[in-house]
């Protein structure tokens, strides 16, 4: 019995072994299988929910889980009768029980890659890899993308009939089919990240943890040598320098602060430091990417020790390069911004008037918020104020309606300037 | 310190449970493990397999073996501890703050020394 009062499992054991041991076993069981890997997976921790309390923890956690599960997926296929060339492939890739420690990156790289298929629907590729991979529940999944449980288990159960319809597998793409498949792999780990980030500080906890789980899997992703690409070492350095700010984003009665009104001493400098190295890694290949980017945008403020000495000439310009590849409002707003900063507050609100008239931003309450702002460091605050009225008058989450009805509230008290 | 058997009573797991919530649950007895350890000692604990069973009797000279489960009950033995404390006054505030006592009761029953005085 394992009674030591030292430390306890590490941190999300069950759900990262839920996902190793799905991608060993269906790789060899064989993707139409996936169900049957997801089962067994599910009942060894059901086991050791069941055993650990009494007998206490096993020295080996994750070996423990991964020899129930292998054990559970042979008496399955013994059962069902199935060929003993399959029982010997489960067999041999399995000499010893794989240790938790030892991530099988093959394995895991292979599912990842066949989640985020091209084939299957952007949002069932988001539900797949969430469930298969980051071996989060149906009901969590839901919650994270505000649906219910059963919207996200029907898509599960559509994604995986078409994954054997259409043959789908765990095989490594061809070289030249690799980049295509990547970048479909990039493109759902930004969408966690940036699910995850627009929610944090708020209170739903499984949202918050879409940033930690985008970050592990661009780790697993950049482990494996035939990954190990450009646009995933930009991709990280994005999502490390914007977590790097999570601690400051928020003021101690979590109340959303912006950029200039962090305490900068609070932003997280390992996770800036690492965020550096993979930027630097990022430009050793001859494209640039949306994520390139964006991780040097976010570089600019990281690397400044407060708003007025941000180098913001260049973050204007990386937004006119980041406008040309990704042609969005929201990338102009923010541009809009940064010209504010380089050319004066009369320039941005131009930019900004101008984007207001275009419909895409018609319910985005960030364009009026950011009218606000400007309007207010002009000196016009009665103006101000009817930007942010406007802005409360759209759907918000309800942090940020605090963070703008506090600028209400100070823009009224505010005598103008001129 | 006497020895005290301890019965986990329950209705068994939601086996759509996620495993992270598996892990905080799990997380919870271990704390508790520490706990008792703190106040007595846990001596042992095993988990029993599934609701099934045996119940063996003998009637007018047969054996009549019947298929548990034994107690018309919602919840089933789960398991058992046997833990060291002082007292049963000792024994309850061991268990006050069990995990199990989310989902399921536990019996507590001192078991009885076998010494020459009895």
């Amino acid at each position: 019995m394992t009674d030591d009062a030292v430390g306890g499992l590490v941190d999300h054991l069950f759900r990262h072994s839920a996902g190793r041991m799905v991608a060993v076993l269906a790789r060899r069981l064989g993707a139409d299988r996936l169900d049957l890997a997801e089962e067994v997976v599910q009942e060894a921790l059901m086991q050791a929910l069941t055993t650990w309390p009494y007998r206490g923890v096993p020295d080996n956690p994750g070996g423990w889980l991964f020899q129930v599960a292998h054990h559970r997926a042979l008496d399955r296929l013994r059962r069902d009768g199935v060929l003993r060339a399959k029982l010997e492939s489960l067999g041999a890739g399995w000499s010893a029980p794989a240790d938790p420690a030892t991530p099988s990156v093959d394995d895991e790289l292979a599912m990842i890659l066949m989640c985020c298929h091209p084939a299957l629907p952007r949002p069932a590729r988001v539900a797949l890899t969430l469930k298969t991979v980051g071996g989060f529940s149906v009901e969590e999944i839901a919650a994270a993308f505000l649906s219910r449980p059963a919207t996200i288990a029907q898509r599960l159960v559509r994604a995986k009939r078409q994954i054997r319809a259409d043959g789908l597998g765990l095989e490594m793409p061809a070289d030249d089919a690799l980049p295509a498949r990547l970048d479909s792999v990039l493109d759902v780990l930004y969408l966690l990240f940036n699910e995850g980030y627009a929610a944090h500080g708020g209170d739903n906890l499984v949202r918050t943890e879409l940033c930690g789980e985008a970050i592990r899997l661009a780790r697993l992703v950049l482990a494996h040598p035939s990954t190990e690409r450009p646009p995933v070492h930009a991709l990280l350095s994005l999502m490390l320098l914007q977590s790097s700010r999570l601690p400051a984003r928020a003021d101690e009665a979590g109340d959303l602060l912006l950029l200039g009104e962090q305490d900068r001493s609070r932003w997280d400098l390992a996770l800036i430091a690492e965020g550096l190295t993979h930027l630097e890694r990022a430009a050793a290949g001859d494209t640039i990417t949306v994520f390139h980017v964006e991780a040097a945008i976010a570089a600019c403020h990281a690397a400044a020790p407060d708003e007025a000495s941000t180098d913001w000439p260049y973050v204007l310009q990386l937004y006119d390069d980041l406008l040309a590849l990704k042609p969005s409002p929201v990338v102009a707003l923010n541009r809009a911004i940064a010209l504010a900063m380089v050319e004066g507050t009369a320039a941005g609100i131009r930019a900004l008037e101008a984007l207001g008239r275009q419909r895409a931003l018609a319910r985005y309450h960030l364009l009026p918020a950011a009218l606000g702002a400007l309007w207010r460091r002009a000196g016009v605050p009665l103006t101000a104020a009817r930007y942010y009225r406007a802005a409360l008058a759209l759907p918000v989450s309800s942090p940020e309606r605090r963070f703008l009805l506090r600028r209400l509230g100070e823009c009224e008290a505010e005598p103008a300037s001129r | 310190m006497a020895k005290f058997l301890v019965l986990a009573r329950g209705q068994g797991t939601d086996p759509r449970m996620s495993p992270e919530d598996m892990q905080k649950l799990i997380e919870r007895y271990r704390s508790w493990t520490e706990r008792v350890a703190r106040a007595g000692q846990l001596v042992h604990g095993e988990k029993l397999r599934s609701p099934e069973g045996r119940v063996v009797r003998e009637k007018g000279g047969e054996l009549v073996v019947t298929d548990g489960p034994f107690v018309e009950s919602k919840e089933f033995l789960g398991g058992f501890w046997i833990i060291e404390a002082p007292s049963y006054d000792a024994m309850v505030e061991i268990l006050r703050d069990s995990p199990h006592l989310a989902s399921g009761s536990l019996e507590v029953r001192q078991i009885e020394e076998m010494t020459p005085r009895g």
